[in-house]
């Protein structure tokens, strides 16, 4: 009886108190046959934050947009992060505008990859795919204390169809600038 | 004499193997009908519950679930006619109260007589999942079975709803309760904090470097850990929570660091000049993970603080996603290398002990896996088309349960 009573008090201080244990947890305390019906606790959580992507503007976001515009996303074999001899001219041509009308600007590498695959190691794909714009870059003669990178994996696709064109378009590193 | 027992404790170790497949055992399970003795609610709402529940009891693995949805007197001494035949009988009784509360009466008959019987209240009627979770989960205790104390547990997914945007969402099990934490933004690769599952790690994307953060659910406070350029992710989390296993690349190159949370302070775990990633905790000192140094992803294992690197798996030539549980390990393998056509990737488990290989999926993208905390479930993601499902495959029973997705696709989940 004691012990019931002890269980009772338990259960009761855990229901009102808003405790800390999210769990939609049944209190197996009392498991008589006429016990009382037992309360289940449905998460309390909430929406925590609301982060929206940060957005450079400045007054110059013109010419920002126009650079912006001309400067090439480089693309990449199934499975592979070298640039291939096929794209080694659009990189020469992006690394040109990076050193010219873009030298006042940082460049942020996004790395990209097809569908196949939501792991890590898709990412760090992505990453390997930067990684080698980023060092024909400065073989090119960009400073590189100028050149971040991030990798987004397979979740910033361009296109969504099931075909071979679509995932070629997202095996890619992007170029961002940032004033 | 001597050779049949060794055959019989030969035949004993073998099946408590968890990479070799039980095959034949669906019909000993014994038969469970579910009645549905509800004096509120619609029709509607009635049969939601109902198949929450049949999934559940499913799920179990432990019974042969009759799918008919009979109406029977909560008080009737007697089952309904069609289910004379069962060896068990669950029957159940919705109502709602004056504070619009839903209560559920249940009863475990058996031979005409209640050998369990409980009752549960939810504040909401919309969260009804859980008491249908809790009313299997006791059942379970009942019968005597391994612990399904993962079926209690929350799941924490990443859901991609457009390029570059994502939420966080907190839900149970089946996806079928979900609640959005962390919404707006960038945000990939959320990872429980803790046992209790009162906090998450989770990558944010949105910065000018990637960005691991924490939240703490209870207090909605987000603080960030560390920053690295490339990538950061929070690969594993200790079992006492003090350590964690991040995948970054401060300088390009993507290697697995230990983190200690109390002191903030990391080491460098790996150190090939290719892809580390994916770093699992498989003992307290022993880690494993996917890297590139065979020139394909592959799972290697690795003693913390010395530099023994050792080979886990031999089969597959593409296997990039990882997860252990003592000497278990599961792990995702590409079947098909194409550039052309869709892949097949299926989940295999290995044993560090034996040589044995389980195919624990058939066809489909199948990645993401997960060990319950126990090892009795793996939980993963199974991608076809433009939509997600996520599955759970009970180990011990050969079974796999499927629960897709309603939009969007999982891009990773933490159980």
């Amino acid at each position: 009886m004691k012990s019931i009573i002890l269980s009772s008090v338990v259960t009761a201080l855990l229901v009102f108190s808003g405790c800390a244990d999210k769990d939609p947890a049944v209190d197996t305390a009392n498991s008589g046959a006429k016990q009382a019906a037992q309360e289940v606790e449905a998460p309390k959580t909430e929406t925590v934050s609301a982060e929206n992507s940060s957005v450079n503007s400045n007054s110059n976001s013109f010419d920002l947009a126009t650079l912006q515009g001309q400067i090439a996303p480089v693309y990449f074999d199934f499975d592979k992060f070298n640039v291939n001899a096929a794209n080694r001219d659009a990189l020469s041509a992006d690394a040109d505008i990076a050193k010219a009308n873009a030298s006042a600007l940082s460049l942020k590498l996004e790395g990209n990859c097809d569908e196949w695959g939501s792991d890590e190691y898709n990412f760090a794909l992505g990453l390997k795919r930067a990684s080698a714009v980023k060092k024909a870059l400065v073989a090119e003669g960009v400073d590189a204390s100028r050149i971040s990178m991030v990798s987004f994996g397979e979740s910033n696709p361009t296109c969504s169809d099931k075909t071979q064109d679509c995932w070629a378009k997202n095996r890619r590193v992007d170029f961002k600038l940032i004033p | 004499m001597k050779i049949f027992f060794s055959l019989l404790m030969l035949c004993s170790l073998l099946l408590s193997d968890a990479t070799i497949e039980v095959i034949k055992k669906v019909d000993s399970l014994p038969s469970l009908a579910v009645e549905d003795s509800s004096s509120s609610y619609d029709d509607t709402f009635k049969l939601t519950f109902f198949k929450s529940l049949i999934a559940d009891l499913n799920v179990l693995s432990i019974f042969n679930v009759d799918r008919h949805h009979n109406v029977v007197h909560y008080n009737d001494t007697n089952v309904a006619v069609e289910n004379k035949d069962m060896e068990y009988v669950l029957r159940y009784k919705l109502s709602e109260d004056d504070s619009g509360a839903l209560n559920v009466e249940s009863k475990l008959i058996k031979d005409k007589t209640t050998v369990f019987s409980k009752s549960y209240k939810i504040s909401r009627k919309m969260v009804y999942m859980f008491v249908s979770h809790a009313m299997a989960y006791d059942i379970n205790e009942f019968m005597g079975k391994p612990s399904v104390a993962w079926m209690k547990r929350k799941v924490i997914f990443s859901r991609i709803v457009a390029p570059k945007k994502s939420e966080l969402v907190i839900s149970d099990y089946t996806l079928t309760y979900q609640h959005v934490a962390v919404s707006g933004g960038f945000n990939v690769f959320p990872k429980w904090a803790n046992k209790a599952q009162n906090a998450f790690y989770y990558t944010s994307l949105d910065g000018k470097q990637p960005t691991l953060k924490r939240v703490a659910i209870r207090t909605g406070k987000t603080s960030r850990i560390l920053s690295s350029d490339g990538v950061i992710i929070c690969s594993d989390v200790s079992d006492d929570g003090k350590k964690l296993l991040l995948t970054m690349a401060p300088k390009g190159q993507t290697d697995i660091y230990l983190y200690n949370v109390e002191t903030k302070k990391y080491k460098r775990v790996t150190k090939y000049g290719g892809i580390d990633v994916s770093g699992q905790f498989q003992t307290d000192n022993k880690i494993i993970f996917v890297s590139g140094r065979l020139g394909y992803p592959n799972i290697f294992s690795k003693k913390l603080g010395t530099r023994e690197v050792e080979q886990m798996v031999y089969y597959g030539k593409s296997n990039a996603a990882c997860s252990a549980h003592n000497e278990y390990i599961v792990y995702k393998s590409r079947e098909t290398s194409n550039a052309f056509s869709k892949n097949t990737f299926n989940l295999h488990l290995i044993s560090t002990k034996t040589d044995f290989i389980r195919r624990l999926t058939a066809t489909g993208v199948n990645e993401f896996p997960r060990f319950s905390r126990d090892g009795d479930a793996i939980l993963f993601i199974k991608n076809y088309e433009s939509q997600s499902a996520i599955g759970i495959i009970r180990l011990n029973h050969n079974k796999n349960y499927l629960f897709p997705l309603k939009y969007g696709r999982v891009q990773s989940m933490d159980w």
